[in-house]
C-alpha cells in the first residue's frame, strides 16, 4: 500500500506539472482525486488493511491528498494566469487606431463671450436683468433724451412695427426701465440682441449684440467709469490692458465717450460711455443733484471679433460648425 | 467733415505735422481718420457730433484747434460795399410758419455776370466733395462751409412778385428740385415759395424754375434758419439729404445767419460783379437771447472724479468764446453764437474734460456699500437650461430673428398655427428680412443646410432666442415676445469607424430623451403625446405638455419639409415654448437621503394590444404598484411571431424598495401580482410566460 501511495503521488506530481491547460489540469485533478478517483480508491481500500496498517496507510493517504491538492492548486493558478494572458494577448488592440467619438456641444463662441463680458461685471457688483427686444419709442428714444426728428436718431435708424412699437436700437433701453423701477444706489447690466437699419457689410448686420451697464449712486463720477472699464478690460483682454476714452456724443450722456482697448497692437472700439445726462436722470425720477449715474454700452459682437481675429460680422450668423468648433 | 489744412491755415496757425494735429483732434473727439490729400491739397476727415453743428465749418473748426493750441482765430476779413437802393423795394419776404423758421434774411444783388469760378474756390469746394457749378451757386457753398450757415441764392426775376413766402406746403403741392426730380410736397413740409408756387424746399434743395443760369442778373441771397425737428422731418419725407438739411437739422444758431450772408454778399460781388442793395430784408420777429449758463466749481469735480483748477476751467471756456464771470465758486458762462449744444451745465463740464482731456481723469472705483451682483431668475434658468443642452452634446447656433414669410411655407406651417401670426416690419430694409421669427426651428434648418453643403456631420443644432407672435385683436398691433427652443438634430450621435450606422443615428427617442433629461434637469414634470402637426412625419409627432398646457412640438421632420429645405436624410427637430417651460423650472436644489435599505427586483413581462400607448400601461403600474415600488425601466418592447396578432409585449425592470427596513421578497411579489391585476383589468394585458 505504502508503495502504491508513493508511486500515485509522484504520477499526480508529474501530471499536475505537465498540465498545460485549464482544461488538462481539470482532468488530472478528476483522475487523482475525484469521487472515483484514484485517490479515492486507494481510501476505499482502506477498510480491507490489517489493523496495524491502517492507521500508517490512513495518515500517508491524508499527506498526499493535501499535498496533491496543494500541487494542484498551485499549477491551477500558473496555467489560470498562463491562460488569461494568452486571452489577453488575443484581445490586443491597434492603439494607434482613431478613438470613437461621442459629439460633444458647444456655446456658440458670441453667446458665451457675452457671457463672460456678464460675468465680468456681476462679479464687480452688476445685477443682470432681462429685456425685451420689441420696445416702445418712448422707452428705446423719449426716455432717453432723444425726442423725435432729433438728428441722433440718424445714427440709429430704426426698425418700426407700429408709430409706437420698435426693435430696440439699443440695451441702453433697457437702463431707462430699470431707473425708473429701481431707486439708487444700483448696479445693473442687461445684454442681448439690438436692431438697427444698417446695410450688411463686414462689420454690420441688421441685428447685434450689446452689453449694457450703469451705476447710479451718490458720488459715482466719469473717474469711476474709467476704474470700472478698465478692471473689465483688464479681465477680458490680460493685465496689460489699456483704455482709451475720447470724447463723443449721445444723447443720454454728458460727458459721453467712445472707449477703445489696445489690443493685438492696434485700438479696438469697445463701445460708448459716459455720465448719465441728468435729463434722463430726471425723466427716471431721480434727482441728478443727489445722485450721479455711469452708464457704457455696445460691448457685443465687435468685442469677440476683436478677441478672437474673426474679420467678418457675418460669420457669426453662418453657424458653420468648422467655425463653432474651433472655439 | 472734409477740411483742406490750407483753408484752416487762413483762420489759425496750424502745427504742421499733419499726424500730431490728428492725435490732438482725436482726443477732443474728431476721430483718427488720416490726413487726405487731394492733389496739392491735404484735407482732414473729421468726425463731427450730431449736437454740434458749429463745427461743420472751416471756422467751426477753427475755433476748436485755437482753444486746443491757445491760439487766436483770424476771421475772414471782407467788406461789403452797398448800393444806395434798397432791397425792401425789389423784393419782399413773409414768414407764415415763424416756428419752422424763426429768422429769414434776404440781400438781392443786382447786375451779376454769371460764369466760372476762380480756381482757387474750385479747388477747395472740390477738396471739401463739392462740385463747382456757377460762380455764385459756388459762393453759397463756399461759405456754408467756412460759416456752417447754408444759403441759396433765387434768380430774383423767376420768382413771381419778386417775393418770397415761407410757408407750410399745400396738399398736392408739386416741385422740381436742382436735381431734376419732381417731387411731391405735403403740409408737414416747410417751403419757399413765391407769390403763386412753391420753389424750393426750405432747408433742403432750391427749385429748377429759379435757379441761378446764364442769364440771370439779379440775385436774391437766402440766408435763413430753419428749425432743426422741422427741417429733418421735411428732409426725411422727402427722402433727400443735403449738405445744406444736414446743417439745419442740427438747430442752427439764427444769431449767426446776418454774419454769413454778407460774407456771402461780398464774395458774389467780388467774384461775379454785381452790387448789394442795401438795408438786407431780415425777418427775426423773437430774436434769440444769447445762452447764460451758471457753472457750480465743485460739480465739476462731482461730475468727473477730478479736481480741475478753477483758472484752467475759466481759461478753456473763454478760448471756446465763452463770457466768464466768477462770483465765489460759480462762474456765469456766455455762450458765443453758434454753440447750440451748450445748454446746461453739464454741458460746460464736458467742454472742460474734453479740453481738459479725458486721459487726465483718474481711474477710480465706486466705494459704496458693494452687494454681490446677480442674474435674474429667468436668465439664470435661462443659462441652466442652455448648459443642460450643451451638456448634451447639441452645438448652439444663432439666427437672425428677422424672416420673410415664406420661410413657414417651407417649413409647412398650417395656416390656421399661431406661428403664422407674424410680426410685420414697417420699414424692412431688405426683401427677405420683413417680419419677426415666430418659430427658431426654420432659421435652424437652413442652418443645418449650410454645414451639410460644406459637408460638415453630423449637424446637432439648438438655438435659444425671442420669437414674436402678434397678439390677436386689438387695434394696435400688440406684440407678443417670448423665449423660445429650437433643436434640429442631423446625422450619427456618434462616429468612429466601424461604427453601425443603425446604432448610432439620432432616432426620434434620442431626441426625446433629451427633452426628457432637459426638462428633469429644470425640475419640470412633462408628458408626452402623439401630435398631428404637419410639419413632422404623421407617426413620429409629439406634443409636449407640461400641467397639461403645450409647450412644444417635437418628432422627425416631415419628409417634405425637409425636401423643402434642401435636407437629405433624417431630421429630428423640436420647437419649444421656453418661456412656459422656465415659468416653470426649479433650479433650487437640496440633499435627499440614498437608500439604506436593499430593493427587491422584479420583472414584468405582459402581452397588450399593440396600439396601446405604453404611457398608459406605465401609468397603470405606477399606480397598482404603490409607493414601494421605486423604479419602472421598459427594457423590451417586441411585436412579432413571437406575440399573438394584434398584440405586443413590454417588459419592465420593476424595483421595490422601504425606506425604512429591508423588503422581503412576498412583499415585493404581492405588489407585483398586484400590478398584474390591474394590468388585466383596466388594459386587458395577459401576463408573458
Amino acid at each position: 500500500m505504502q508503495d502504491e501511495i508513493a508511486r500515485l503521488r509522484q504520477e499526480a506530481e508529474h501530471d499536475v506539472v505537465v498540465a498545460e491547460t485549464a482544461g488538462a489540469l481539470e482532468e488530472v485533478r478528476r483522475i487523482y482525486l475525484g469521487r472515483r478517483g484514484r485517490l479515492a480508491v486507494l481510501f476505499d481500500r482502506l477498510p480491507q488493511l490489517p489493523e496495524s496498517e491502517r492507521r500508517a496507510a490512513g495518515q500517508a493517504l491524508n499527506e498526499v491528498r493535501a499535498q496533491i491538492e496543494e500541487r494542484f492548486r498551485r499549477r491551477a493558478a500558473v496555467v489560470a494566469g498562463r491562460d488569461r494572458s494568452a486571452q489577453l494577448e488575443q484581445e490586443r488592440l491597434d492603439v494607434t487606431l482613431p478613438g470613437w467619438h461621442r459629439h460633444l456641444g458647444r456655446r456658440h463662441i458670441l453667446s458665451r463671450t457675452v457671457e463672460e463680458v456678464q460675468e465680468i461685471f456681476i462679479r464687480m457688483g452688476f445685477d443682470l436683468v432681462d429685456g425685451s427686444e420689441v420696445e416702445t419709442d418712448e422707452c428705446n428714444f423719449e426716455h432717453l433724451n432723444i425726442p423725435r426728428d432729433h438728428p441722433a436718431r440718424d445714427t440709429m435708424d430704426t426698425f418700426y412695427i407700429s408709430d409706437e412699437l420698435l426693435l430696440r436700437t439699443h440695451t441702453t433701453v433697457v437702463d431707462a426701465r430699470i431707473m425708473r423701477e429701481r431707486r439708487p444706489p444700483m448696479r445693473v447690466l442687461a445684454a442681448g440682441r439690438c436692431y438697427r437699419r444698417d446695410v450688411v457689410d463686414a462689420t454690420h448686420m441688421p441685428v447685434f449684440h450689446q452689453v449694457d451697464g450703469f451705476m447710479v449712486g451718490e458720488g459715482i463720477t466719469f473717474a469711476d467709469l474709467k476704474g470700472v472699464l478698465l478692471a473689465f478690460a483688464r479681465q477680458m483682454f490680460g493685465q496689460e490692458a489699456r483704455l482709451r476714452f475720447e470724447p463723443d456724443y449721445f444723447p443720454f450722456t454728458e460727458p459721453s465717450a467712445q472707449v477703445a482697448v489696445w489690443f493685438n497692437d492696434t485700438w479696438l472700439e469697445l463701445g460708448g460711455c459716459g455720465m448719465f445726462h441728468p435729463r434722463v436722470l430726471e425723466m427716471a425720477g431721480i434727482d441728478p443733484e443727489r445722485y450721479t449715474a455711469f452708464a457704457f454700452g455696445g460691448f457685443g459682437d465687435r468685442v469677440v471679433m476683436a478677441r478672437y481675429g474673426i474679420p467678418d460680422i457675418r460669420l457669426f450668423w453662418e453657424n458653420d460648425l468648422r467655425l463653432l468648433r474651433q472655439f | 467733415m472734409r477740411v483742406p489744412l490750407s483753408w484752416l491755415r487762413e483762420f489759425v496757425p496750424v502745427p504742421e505735422d499733419p499726424a500730431a494735429l490728428i492725435d490732438r483732434l482725436a482726443m477732443l473727439g474728431f476721430g483718427h481718420e488720416p490726413v487726405e490729400w487731394v492733389g496739392e491739397e491735404a484735407v482732414l476727415d473729421l468726425e463731427v457730433a450730431s449736437n454740434r453743428p458749429d463745427l461743420l465749418s472751416v471756422l467751426g473748426v477753427a475755433r476748436e484747434v485755437a482753444a486746443a493750441w491757445e491760439r487766436e482765430v483770424t476771421p475772414p476779413v471782407f467788406t461789403l460795399r452797398r448800393s444806395t437802393s434798397r432791397a425792401g423795394a425789389a423784393a419782399a419776404v413773409a414768414v407764415e410758419d415763424p416756428d419752422g423758421c424763426p429768422r429769414y434774411t434776404a440781400h438781392v444783388i443786382t447786375g451779376v455776370r454769371v460764369g466760372t469760378s476762380p480756381d482757387w474756390m474750385v479747388r477747395r469746394l472740390e477738396a471739401s466733395g463739392i462740385r463747382s457749378i456757377n460762380n455764385v451757386v459756388d459762393v453759397t457753398n463756399y461759405v456754408m462751409l467756412e460759416q456752417g450757415q447754408p444759403l441759396h441764392a433765387f434768380d430774383l426775376d423767376r420768382l413771381a412778385g419778386a417775393r418770397i413766402v415761407v410757408r407750410r406746403a399745400r396738399p398736392g403741392e408739386r416741385v422740381v428740385t436742382l436735381d431734376g426730380v419732381d417731387r411731391a410736397l405735403d403740409p408737414e413740409m416747410l417751403v419757399i415759395a413765391d407769390a403763386e408756387r412753391a420753389v424750393a424746399v426750405a432747408g433742403v434743395m432750391g427749385g429748377a424754375d429759379t435757379e441761378i443760369g446764364a442769364s440771370t442778373s439779379r440775385v436774391l441771397l437766402e440766408a435763413a434758419a430753419f428749425h432743426g425737428p422741422q427741417a429733418r422731418r421735411t428732409a426725411r419725407r422727402l427722402g433727400l439729404r443735403t449738405e445744406s438739411s444736414a446743417r439745419f437739422e442740427r438747430s442752427l444758431d439764427p444769431r449767426g445767419v446776418l454774419d454769413a450772408a454778407h460774407r456771402a454778399a461780398a464774395l458774389i460781388a467780388e467774384v461775379a460783379g454785381g452790387q448789394t442793395l442795401a438795408g438786407a430784408i431780415d425777418v427775426y420777429p423773437h430774436p434769440a437771447p444769447p445762452t447764460v449758463i451758471t457753472l457750480r466749481l465743485p460739480r465739476i469735480a462731482r461730475v468727473l472724479g477730478l479736481e480741475v483748477p478753477e483758472d484752467a476751467v475759466a481759461a478753456i471756456l473763454r478760448r471756446l468764446g465763452c463770457r466768464v464771470t466768477r462770483r465765489g465758486r460759480r462762474l456765469t458762462v456766455t455762450v458765443p453764437a453758434g454753440r447750440v449744444d451748450l445748454q446746461r451745465e453739464e454741458d460746460l463740464i464736458e467742454e472742460v474734460a474734453r479740453h481738459h482731456g479725458y486721459d487726465r481723469i483718474p481711474e477710480a472705483m465706486p466705494v459704496e456699500a458693494i452687494q454681490a451682483g446677480r442674474a435674474a431668475p429667468v436668465l439664470e434658468a435661462e443659462a441652466f437650461g442652455r448648459d443642460v443642452l450643451i451638456r448634451g452634446g447639441l452645438d448652439e447656433a444663432v439666427t437672425l430673428s428677422l424672416i420673410s414669410p415664406d420661410i413657414l411655407d417651407r417649413l409647412g406651417v398650417a395656416a390656421d398655427d399661431t406661428a403664422r401670426r407674424l410680426v410685420q416690419l414697417q420699414n424692412p430694409l431688405l426683401a427677405d428680412h420683413t417680419h419677426l421669427r415666430s418659430m427658431i426651428l426654420p432659421g435652424l434648418l437652413d442652418a443645418v443646410r449650410v454645414n451639410l453643403s460644406h459637408r460638415v456631420e453630423p449637424v446637432h443644432l439648438f438655438e435659444i432666442g425671442r420669437v414674436f407672435h402678434a397678439a390677436a385683436g386689438g387695434v394696435r398691433p400688440e406684440v407678443e415676445e417670448r423665449r423660445a427652443l429650437g433643436i434640429a438634430m442631423h446625422g450619427r450621435l456618434a462616429r468612429g469607424w466601424n461604427l453601425p450606422a443603425e446604432a448610432s443615428d439620432v432616432t426620434f427617442f434620442h431626441l426625446k430623451g433629451l427633452l426628457e433629461e432637459l426638462t428633469a434637469e429644470l425640475r419640470v414634470g412633462i408628458s408626452v403625446e402623439a401630435a398631428a402637426v404637419p410639419w413632422l412625419h404623421p407617426g413620429r409627432s409629439a406634443r409636449l405638455l407640461a400641467d397639461g398646457a403645450e409647450i412644444g412640438m417635437f418628432g422627425e421632420l416631415h419628409p417634405a419639409a425637409a425636401e423643402r429645405f434642401d435636407l437629405t436624410g433624417r431630421v429630428h427637430v423640436a420647437e419649444i415654448n421656453l418661456e412656459a417651460l422656465l415659468r416653470r423650472a426649479t433650479l433650487a436644489r437640496r440633499f435627499e437621503p440614498l437608500p439604506r435599505y436593499p430593493s427587491v427586483d422584479r420583472d414584468l413581462a405582459v402581452f397588450v394590444p399593440a396600439e396601446m400607448p405604453q404611457a398608459e400601461v406605465r401609468r397603470v403600474i405606477r399606480q397598482a404598484g404603490g409607493p414601494l415600488l421605486e423604479m419602472v425601466d421598459l427594457f423590451d418592447v417586441y411585436t412579432g411571431p413571437q406575440a399573438p396578432a394584434g398584440q405586443c409585449s413590454l417588459a419592465y425592470a420593476l424595483q421595490f424598495r422601504a425606506p425604512d427596513r429591508t423588503l422581503t421578497a412576498e412583499e415585493a411579489d404581492a405588489a407585483l401580482s398586484r400590478i398584474h391585476d390591474a394590468l388585466r383589468s383596466t388594459l386587458g394585458a395577459t401576463p408573458r410566460a
